[in-house]
């Protein structure tokens, strides 16, 4: 249970340092609602947009009983307001979001605290998926991916994380003069034959894991004897369900490139708003929210928590942020709460599974003047 | 793919051909010339007051005003104001001057459907009908949303010999896919008028279709629609202020919003009365008393979230949501604008200096607007401004969503009939 005589800061930092799966969910649910109604009121008397947020449309703090008592900020908002709970001084990076449906990225401004607090947060979940020793890190990105310097977008972020894991990092994709990223055989193949059969970490995004990699080893017959490798990959499952790719034929595929158990191939779930926090698929194929942050399923229209086997919209809790408010976003995806504290992996609390991104399903009629309408093709 | 919904007896479905359906139609037409208008007032009279009685009809979203539009005495105002104050034009020659005047069908009529409103197809189908014109129906969805239960009570309605069933044979009604271009272009080619109802992107792809020389296309939407309520109003009377809310909420309500001729925003003129804020909160109490939404599909749930957000967050903006989930929300500013619509109980109240400045709005894209004046000579000059300026409809609130004739600036029955002067 939470030390009340500790500073919030120490809260959070013991929520980090310590056993990430191991808290049952009501413990957890108080918790995190602790936290969440001294951080939130700080964040909002920092940032007044998110103040008025609060004020016009939520119970006071202080009667938030659990998270699902904080109202949600909906992730867009980062995409229309720059929310900044910092002075510009404090600022050390800005995260963008790789805007891949169009329109505007969203942008996340990070102070000291909250990247030092992502960094070892992450660290802290992927230690227990992936144990604590370093090992040859491939990356099935660019290396311009990565970024560096003031601004960072999320696929650089989870690079960079992951790369916490590394003893040594070896790009495997090239940018293109048009922008397109394109293998670089020599490079994957002399990183393989170097690690034959040793543990290594491959990191990359779905979708072009999928397409650069995968289905061009597949194309080329080529496999590789890779039975230690464990892939991280994240995102893109839009595009993939476009294809009729689903997660079971990526899974199966890939390990078959890799020569690795099915095991091998987490996918995670996470998004920029809230880098650090990540839900990493279990041996039973479900994602846990680590103990500094939670996931609830809110039924459409009540908004209210679903009850287990319910799909609804999936809303993001985390205690990292301070430099902006994060705390609780809800997201435009929906997922499956599949159980709470029984999941046969061993892991306590609430667990999920990813859906769909949610999606206009039809036209909304002649009233929809504005908006997109589908078309005869 | 498709689904042959409800076709003329004896054609079969068939999965990609809408000749069978066609030329069942075409064979239906001489009967359907042979009623007189007066026996098909009366058989949709008898229509009428079963749609109330029948239970799986007496419910449906829309029935209660589909039930009175379909009233004899409306029907008949309908008729006369379509076919130049006689409707027995429709039943062959009628002396006019020297000569002689009647009003003979286009022929077959396809309509395509929006899939917003379940009583949507009928206000088609039934001018089409009175016209004596055999039509063909796309629906918008597989699920036919109630069309289905409306035309089986139709059919089962009767006067004097002429029975509902046998009026059902000269109309089919289908669904297919919106991407099987052989089917939608068999539709139109079939077609001696086309009646679309939707969004841009279907009107644009449907009147892309290839079609006969002399068919006719008649679209219905996309439109928009807005309120306005002057200070005079709001200084005036407070119940009769009251009451124009709860209509302007009766026009939110009815059909999820989802109708073009449903508000989105409301342009409300500053006043010595009421804030901005205050009107909003005579709004959430008429919202607040309807009854819950049968459901809401997650992404008109994380719109309404969205906007409710950008509302609050927002230091020229305030919002006012329900508590009970994504229910209802009054969205306040002072943007002189259209608002994108989010539907499903989401209004935007925006406060403006006078009604002059909503002018530069209207256009043809705005279908009605729902006029709340204290003074009727100023809702006349507000009407002569926004109908010129390309507005089709002027209403008192509560009355906005009523399907009537003309409808977008267009009497349906009379561009669904072919003059023919005879001179003996």
């Amino acid at each position: 249970m939470l030390d009340h005589s500790l500073t919030l800061e120490q809260q959070v930092e013991a929520l980090i340092r310590g056993p990430q799966y191991a808290m049952r969910q009501a413990e957890k649910d108080a918790v995190l609602t602790t936290i969440l109604r001294e951080l939130c009121a700080e964040i909002a008397e920092n940032c007044p947009p998110y103040d008025r947020f609060l004020r016009r449309l939520g119970p006071s703090s202080a009667d938030w009983q659990t998270i699902s008592d904080v109202p949600p900020l909906p992730v867009s908002m980062f995409k229309q307001f720059l929310l900044a709970a910092v002075p510009p001084e404090k600022i050390v990076r800005e995260l963008h979001s790789s805007s891949t449906s169009g329109g505007q990225p969203s942008r996340i401004v990070i102070d000291k605290t909250t990247a030092f607090r992502q960094t070892r947060a992450l660290a802290s979940i992927l230690k227990e998926h992936l144990g604590g020793h370093r090992r040859p890190y491939l990356v099935l990105d660019a290396e311009e991916s990565a970024g560096a310097g003031d601004t960072l977008t999320a696929r650089g972020a989870a690079i960079r994380g992951v790369g916490n894991f590394a003893s040594e990092t070896v790009y495997g994709m090239n940018k293109q003069p048009d922008g397109d990223m394109a293998a670089d055989w020599p490079r994957i193949e002399d990183f393989f034959q170097r690690h034959c059969h040793e543990p290594v970490l491959l990191f990359g995004f779905t979708f072009m894991v999928w397409t650069r990699f995968v289905e061009q080893s597949e194309r080329r017959a080529v496999k590789f004897q890779a039975s230690k490798a464990q892939l991280l990959h994240s995102g893109g499952w839009k595009k993939l369900a476009a294809q009729a790719v689903t997660k079971e034929d990526f899974t199966r595929r890939t390990a078959n490139v890799l020569s690795c158990d099915l095991g091998g191939i987490l996918d995670f779930y996470g998004m920029v708003e809230q880098v650090g926090t990540v839900f990493v698929d279990c041996e039973s194929g479900n994602k846990h929210a680590p103990a500094f942050a939670d996931v609830l399923i809110r039924r459409p229209y009540t908004l209210q928590p679903a009850e287990i086997g319910q799909t609804g919209i999936i809303e993001l809790i985390s205690v990292l942020p301070t430099s902006y408010p994060g705390q609780a976003l809800i997201t435009e995806d929906q997922g499956v709460l599949v159980g709470v504290d029984d999941c046969p992996c061993g892991r306590l609390g609430g667990y999920f599974r990813f859906t769909k991104r949610i999606e206009q399903a039809e036209t909304r009629g002649c009233g929809d003047t504005f908006a997109q309408a589908r078309e005869i093709r | 793919m498709s689904v042959w919904r409800i076709t003329p007896r004896g054609v079969e479905p068939s999965g990609d051909r809408l000749t069978p359906i066609v030329e069942s139609l075409d064979r239906r037409r001489a009967g359907l010339a042979k009623i007189p208008v007066d026996s098909l007032v009366a058989l949709l009279a008898d229509f009428s007051a079963r749609l109330l009685r029948d239970p799986r009809t007496k419910s449906l979203e829309g029935c209660m005003f589909l039930s009175a539009w379909l009233g004899s005495d409306n029907l008949r105002r309908l008729l006369e104001l379509n076919l130049n104050g006689n409707p027995s034009y429709l039943d062959g020659f009628v002396p006019y001057g020297r000569n002689y005047l009647a009003a003979k069908p286009q022929g077959l009529v396809a309509m395509w459907m929006a899939g917003n409103v379940a009583t949507l197809p009928m206000f088609s189908l039934i001018p089409a009908l009175l016209a004596k014109n055999v039509c063909l129906l796309k629906l918008a969805y597989p699920e036919p949303e109630g069309t289905d239960r409306l035309l089986a009570v139709l059919a089962e309605s009767q006067a004097g010999d002429v029975r509902g069933a046998d009026l059902l044979e000269a109309a089919a009604v289908v669904w297919f896919d919106y991407r099987n271009r052989e089917l939608n272009e068999q539709m139109s080619l079939a077609a001696d008028v086309k009646i679309i109802w939707g969004g841009a992107e279907a009107i644009k792809a449907i009147t892309a279709l290839p079609r006969r020389e002399h068919c006719a296309e008649i679209v219905f939407g996309p439109k928009y629609s807005i309120g306005v309520i002057d200070r005079k109003k709001i200084q005036s009377d407070p119940e009769k202020l009251d009451q124009a809310v709860a209509g302007f909420v009766r026009d939110i309500a009815v059909f999820d919003q989802r109708a073009c001729s449903a508000p989105q925003t409301i342009f409300v003129e500053r006043n010595a009365r009421l804030s901005l804020r205050e009107l909003g909160g005579l709004f959430a109490k008429h919202l607040a008393k309807l009854p819950p939404k049968p459901g809401l599909d997650p992404y008109t749930t994380m719109q309404i979230v969205n906007v409710r957000a950008a509302w609050a967050m927002d230091e020229e903006k305030d919002v006012i949501a329900s508590a009970d989930g994504a229910n209802w929300t009054v969205c306040l500013d002072r943007d002189v604008s259209l608002k994108q619509a989010v539907q499903s109980r989401t209004i935007f109240l925006s406060e403006v200096d006078s009604w002059q400045q909503v002018v530069p709005l209207l256009s043809p894209k705005v279908q009605t607007v729902g006029v709340a004046f204290g003074d009727r000579d100023d809702i006349i000059t507000f009407a002569e401004v926004a109908s010129q300026a390309g507005v089709a409809r002027c209403v008192r609130p509560g009355l906005m969503n009523n399907h009537e004739s003309p409808w977008d600036g267009k009497l349906l029955i009379n561009q669904l009939v072919r003059w023919v002067m005879l001179k003996p």
